[in-house]
């Protein structure tokens, strides 16, 4: 669904991204995780298409993200960014609304989507409030049912649409809570089974372990690392990337790694 | 504390009671004046083209509906305009004069006064003075050269534009400065009366350049509303939504440029309608530019017909310049909305 073939990204003389080649099929989830500076984010941005690969390409369902329209790419991929900055007082309602701008569904069928969306992020409390004066977790939130709604009929109903949904999101946990931090990671599951893929930066290493189908560990614009959760979550990789010392334990009910430190 | 609806009013209601006041405030502009003219008067003269006298039939005919008309068309583009930038800079706090579009037609304007005695200073292009068409020239030269220094091969950025334009607004302000220093005393006077705007020069010429000019933009803006509010989320949520930001930039920079640009050459620089109107309807309605854009349109005419009427009476027989009166108006009323606004959250 989703290839970064050999990708690098040089701005400004700054070589940020250096031959980074992941591989994310049908409705797989990618956490992309590493330092600070690390090229996360800037891969998520040649992804998105904000920059343009300097060597390599990103290749979307067989095609390469050049060749994609904005207009026809905005229909089935959607991007949370890390934060947001809107100074104008729409209502939550209205926020969500703007993820159907690529759509022309009509008012009834967007207002059903609108609705569901933010029932699944828990903020239907949240509709008829000012965005502005919403907390930072809050807003999050409500920003991820405007991608949520934008992608929804990939994300609700499986197999009619013509191409599968991708969704990338940037530290999309950052400002949650517990409980949100874990709705979060059934939303991802959720979706990932009707086959969107999912690509997201995280800095929670056991957020990440419950949902990746794949971990990337990225270093200096450098991939050091792909692979499944068991086999990244090691002492030596997690000294070798974050330069932590942790220890790799299993989780007592569930059986999943975790890391300690 | 739950918070239900932060808006006043619906945009409905909002449109409703906005189409109902535009008759009347125009009625209104067709009475006042140094000569009254009466409500029957008015309505027999314009519906069947005769009644009242001739005096007042010429008055009306020939002086007041086309300043009428023409305070309708450059109130409404002044605030469509002022209700683009500020969507487009994302600032609910830009207006035209931020991206110096106002000062580099005051540039234009003074260059006639003080040096078109030297040309031929009564000759007319479609019903515009020299003057006019200096300001229209002053106002298009600025934005271009604004638009070119904020472009650059990654785009258009909208914050060196906006430094820019305070630059370019500070230069044509020493300039239009070094402008009146030169002058004489008659000059002085027509720059500065034509800085505080008016439209006592209303004519049917400039009535039907400025309807064209509505119109052609009337068309073409309100498709842009659905993705003026997707920047408002941000240039690159915008862009992940499907718009393309470069092309749009453009678009809306050429739009603003063009009405202010009109606006600017057939009645001078009017203050704070461009500013406050959409800033005043988005605390009624909300941000949606699919209601603010015709609203805003409909209460910029309102107000500046309004305010045109009153200039006409405050000091018989002599009259205000238009945008002291705006400014005399809708500040205070925007004051208290802020009030209003602060009170409820």
């Amino acid at each position: 669904m989703l290839k970064i073939n050999s990708v690098g990204l040089t701005i400004s003389a700054v070589p940020l991204l250096n031959n980074i080649i992941i591989d994310c099929p049908r409705g797989s989830v990618t956490a992309l995780m590493g330092p600070n500076g690390a090229g996360k984010t800037s891969l998520l941005k040649v992804i998105s298409g904000e920059h343009k690969a300097s060597q390599g390409e990103v290749e979307i369902n067989r095609q390469s993200r050049e060749d994609w329209k904005p207009a026809e790419i905005a229909q089935f991929m959607a991007v949370l960014p890390q934060s947001s900055t809107l100074e104008f007082s729409f209502t939550s309602e209205e926020v969500v609304a703007l993820g159907r701008t690529p759509h022309a569904t009509g008012t009834v069928r967007d207002a059903e989507i609108i609705t569901a969306a933010l029932a699944k992020v828990d903020a239907s409390y949240l509709a008829q409030r000012s965005f502005v004066q919403l907390s930072g977790g809050e807003k999050q939130r409500v920003q991820l049912a405007r991608v949520l709604a934008q992608i929804w009929d990939h994300c609700e109903c499986e197999g009619d649409a013509s191409t599968d949904g991708i969704l990338l999101l940037d530290e999309p946990s950052a400002a949650f809570d517990l409980a949100h931090q874990l709705m979060l990671i059934e939303i991802v599951q959720q979706i990932s089974a009707r086959g969107v893929t999912v690509v997201m930066v995280m800095h929670d290493l056991n957020l990440a372990a419950k949902c990746a189908d794949q971990m990337v560990f990225m270093n200096c614009g450098h991939c050091t690392a792909v692979g499944t959760v068991s086999e990244l979550l090691t002492p030596e990789l997690i000294k070798k990337v974050f330069s932590v010392d942790a220890e790799v334990i299993t989780h007592p009910v569930q059986g999943t790694p975790m890391v300690v430190v | 504390m739950k918070v239900l609806n932060t808006r006043l009013i619906t945009p409905r209601l909002c449109g409703l009671l906005l189409l109902i006041a535009l008759p009347m405030v125009s009625l209104l502009g067709l009475m006042t004046g140094p000569v009254f003219i009466s409500l029957a008067d008015i309505l027999s003269i314009t519906l069947s083209g005769n009644g009242g006298n001739s005096q007042e039939k010429l008055i009306i005919e020939i002086i007041r509906l086309p300043r009428v008309i023409l305070s309708l068309l450059v109130g409404s583009l002044l605030a469509t305009c002022g209700a683009l930038l500020q969507g487009l800079f994302r600032n609910p706090l830009a207006d035209p004069a931020l991206i110096g579009v106002s000062a580099g037609a005051s540039v234009g304007a003074s260059l006639v006064i003080v040096f078109g005695s030297m040309l031929t200073a009564n000759g007319l292009l479609l019903g515009l003075s020299a003057i006019s068409v200096g300001a229209f020239a002053g106002a298009i030269i600025t934005s271009v050269i604004i638009f070119r220094l904020a472009t650059s091969p990654q785009g258009t950025s909208v914050a060196t534009m906006l430094l820019a334009g305070i630059a370019i607004s500070a230069l044509a302000g020493a300039a239009t400065n070094t402008l009146s220093y030169l002058a004489d005393n008659d000059m002085l006077r027509r720059i500065s009366l034509w800085q505080m705007g008016n439209l006592q020069g209303a004519s049917w010429d400039r009535v039907g350049l400025c309807a064209v000019t509505a119109g052609f933009l009337g068309l073409l803006i309100p498709r842009e509303a659905r993705a003026l509010n997707a920047i408002l989320l941000g240039e690159s949520e915008a862009r992940h939504l499907g718009v393309n930001v470069e092309w749009l930039k453009r678009r809306l920079i050429i739009y603003s440029a063009l009405g202010v640009a009109i606006s600017v050459a057939v009645a001078g620089v009017i203050a704070f309608v461009g500013l406050m109107v959409p800033h005043v309807i988005r605390l009624l309605v909300g941000p949606d530019h699919r209601a603010l854009l015709p609203l805003s349109a409909l209460a910029g005419a309102i107000l500046l017909v309004a305010a045109d009427a009153l200039a006409r009476v405050v000091i018989p027989p002599a009259e205000l310049p238009v945008g002291v009166v705006t400014a005399l108006l809708g500040a205070p009323f925007f004051l208290w909305l802020l009030v209003v606004q602060r009170r409820r959250t």
